[in-house]
């Protein structure tokens, strides 16, 4: 049996992540299946970034295992991780002060560049043709994320939510499997967050597995087939997002205990 | 005619030195644009100089040749100390370079057979200011090829935001030790070039006063684009010519207090390509808010942010 037989495309077995003597991941397993969209939900202070982070190999495990198509990757560097096809936005928007648009997006094709580094310094044909075809596909993303007329912009000077489209253009560049979403609808309004939503399901049509952290309850309803949902690192829920809102446990950790609301 | 001769007398010395503090700049430059601040370049042009002038001096060797060995071997010094180095955080990383420097001068004043020691030594061939532009010349096109690159994208990228290049697949410590073996090879040429330029090296041409010249120098022309440093290093050697002829009471004084003007002033420095967009912005900013676009409001951050509302 192949990896790719099975449904699940990534998964943590009960990783452990401490900053000293704070423990901001504990014991926490999951699982994310092929072609879908699924949602990581917690209140504030979860730990939810910090999983992001871990999958994508900026922090490392404590303990604990992350495989992603089978293979473990919680001992590899964040640019080999990158190599297997995972991809990633950052929750405060980090793109590359003094570059365009295009270089942004551009900067996110370097994995599929298909051509050596000094090939590309000597210009040879060949270099020059696949630099060609990486802006042509760095144009292409930007006109799917609505920002192509910006191209030639410097990328600092657009607004936060521009610059969201931007990051989620530059993470497509390397052409992944997996696509890790870190709030991506964090300061939008609700017909910008919309958008989102409609070009998540358009990605996961065309066969790109999700991983979305979300703070907004409803948009994960709208958006996600299965969440997790944790809280101070640990797993609370899992399932379909309506079981998981449904859940008392959930209910308790994002509203309080109702005891405490009506003053018991 | 005879003008022109005279002006060339008086100053062919200046664009002589101003070549070859480009070459150093340059060096330098490799380096911190992979956002690594270290001066190990005097190191790779103190190998460089006295390899250059051994080549030329005891083995009779003429001068290309003698240059390229000695860019070679500044490039094997820098793969060795990038082995070492690129462990360390970055302000360690400085710190080191500078230890390095106080290190390779003990190492030359106590090596007299290779340097001549504390007597120094003279250099037989001397590189015509001719010569050395053609070296600045290739120096550049390979910085221009490089900036023009997925190189020159990978260390903008490795500069600005490490840990996020490194999620895009660019290898921050492959894109750096390219970076550290090109500042060897040129820092090599720069030492040669230099010491075909004196004609006269020792252990104190390759100290501190030259760590001093390139990192102003880059400050001077700007580190986010290769051209920067060569504007740097042709004002910052051009000063003390300029004040002793214009106003000779400040030319003790000029190199630093222009210095502390452009940190102040113009942090990214003369060259910045940034700085153009932002311009580019503002103007657009502007003319929507001309047009009565309402979609255009004050920016929080934005420089009238800075007065209070009461």
């Amino acid at each position: 049996m192949t990896s790719s037989d099975t449904p699940v495309l990534h998964e943590l077995r009960n990783v452990v992540k401490r900053f000293g003597g704070v423990t901001a991941v504990n014991d926490l397993s999951m699982t994310v299946n092929r072609g879908t969209v699924h949602g990581l939900i917690g209140p504030n202070g979860a730990g939810k970034t910090t999983v992001i982070n871990l999958i994508t190999g900026l922090f490392d495990v404590s303990s604990g295992s992350i495989l992603f198509q089978g293979q473990r990757t919680d001992t590899l560097e964040p640019h080999r991780i990158a190599a297997l096809g995972i991809s990633r936005t950052y929750q405060n928007v980090r793109l590359f002060s003094g570059m365009s648009v295009l270089e942004q997006v551009l900067t996110g094709c370097y994995l599929g560049r298909g051509t050596s580094l000094f090939a590309s310094f000597l210009g040879t044909p060949d270099a020059r043709r696949k630099w060609k075809a990486s802006r042509e596909t760095a144009m292409h993303l930007l006109e799917r994320v609505g920002m192509a007329d910006r191209a030639g912009e410097l990328a600092e000077t657009l607004s936060y939510g521009e610059q969201r489209r931007i990051e989620i253009a530059r993470a497509l560049g390397s052409d992944p499997k997996m696509l890790l979403l870190d709030e991506p609808t964090a300061g939008m309004n609700h017909a910008e967050a919309s958008e989102i939503g409609k070009l998540v399901h358009e990605l996961r049509d065309s066969g790109l597995t999700i991983l979305m952290v979300e703070h907004n309850i409803s948009l994960v309803t709208e958006f996600c087939e299965t969440c997790t949902v944790i809280n101070f690192g640990q797993l609370l829920a899992e399932g379909t997002p309506r079981t998981c809102i449904d859940n008392p446990d959930v209910q308790t950790a994002y509203f309080g205990k109702k005891r405490d609301a009506l003053g018991l | 005619m005879e003008a022109l001769l005279d002006f060339w007398y008086a100053y062919s010395a200046t664009l002589a030195f101003g070549l070859v503090n480009s070459l150093f700049a340059l060096s330098m430059y490799s380096v911190l644009s992979a956002g690594i601040l270290s001066f190990t370049t005097v190191v790779f042009a103190a190998v460089g100089g006295f390899a250059a002038a051994q080549m030329m001096g005891t083995f009779g060797l003429p001068l290309w040749l003698a240059v390229v060995i000695a860019g070679l071997l500044g490039g094997l010094a820098s793969a060795i100390i990038a082995a070492l180095f690129l462990k360390l955080e970055t302000h360690w990383m400085a710190l080191a370079s500078l230890a390095l420097i106080l290190i390779s001068r003990v190492v030359v004043l106590n090596t007299p057979s290779l340097t001549g020691g504390v007597m120094g030594m003279v250099v037989p061939v001397r590189a015509s200011v001719l010569e050395l532009a053609v070296l600045l010349a290739i120096v550049s096109l390979v910085f221009f090829r490089l900036h023009k690159s997925w190189y020159g994208l990978a260390i903008r990228a490795v500069r600005e935001d490490a840990a996020a290049a490194s999620t895009m697949g660019v290898s921050a410590r492959q894109i750096q030790m390219i970076a550290f073996l090109i500042s060897g090879v040129v820092g090599g040429l720069a030492g040669a070039a230099m010491a075909t330029t004196l004609q006269y090296i020792s252990a104190d041409t390759f100290y501190l006063g030259v760590a001093f010249t390139m990192i102003a120098s880059t400050v001077l022309g700007g580190s986010f684009f290769w051209f920067g440093p060569i504007v740097g290093a042709f004002v910052f050697t051009a000063l003390p010519t300029i004040t002793q002829a214009v106003l000779p009471e400040i030319q003790d004084i000029a190199k630093g207090v222009v210095l502390l003007v452009i940190m102040i002033y113009l942090p990214r420095g003369l060259i910045d390509p940034r700085a153009r967009g932002l311009r580019k912005a503002a103007r657009q900013r502007q003319q929507s808010a001309l047009n009565g676009s309402d979609a255009v409001e004050a920016r929080p951050g934005s420089s009238t942010a800075g007065h209070a509302h009461d």
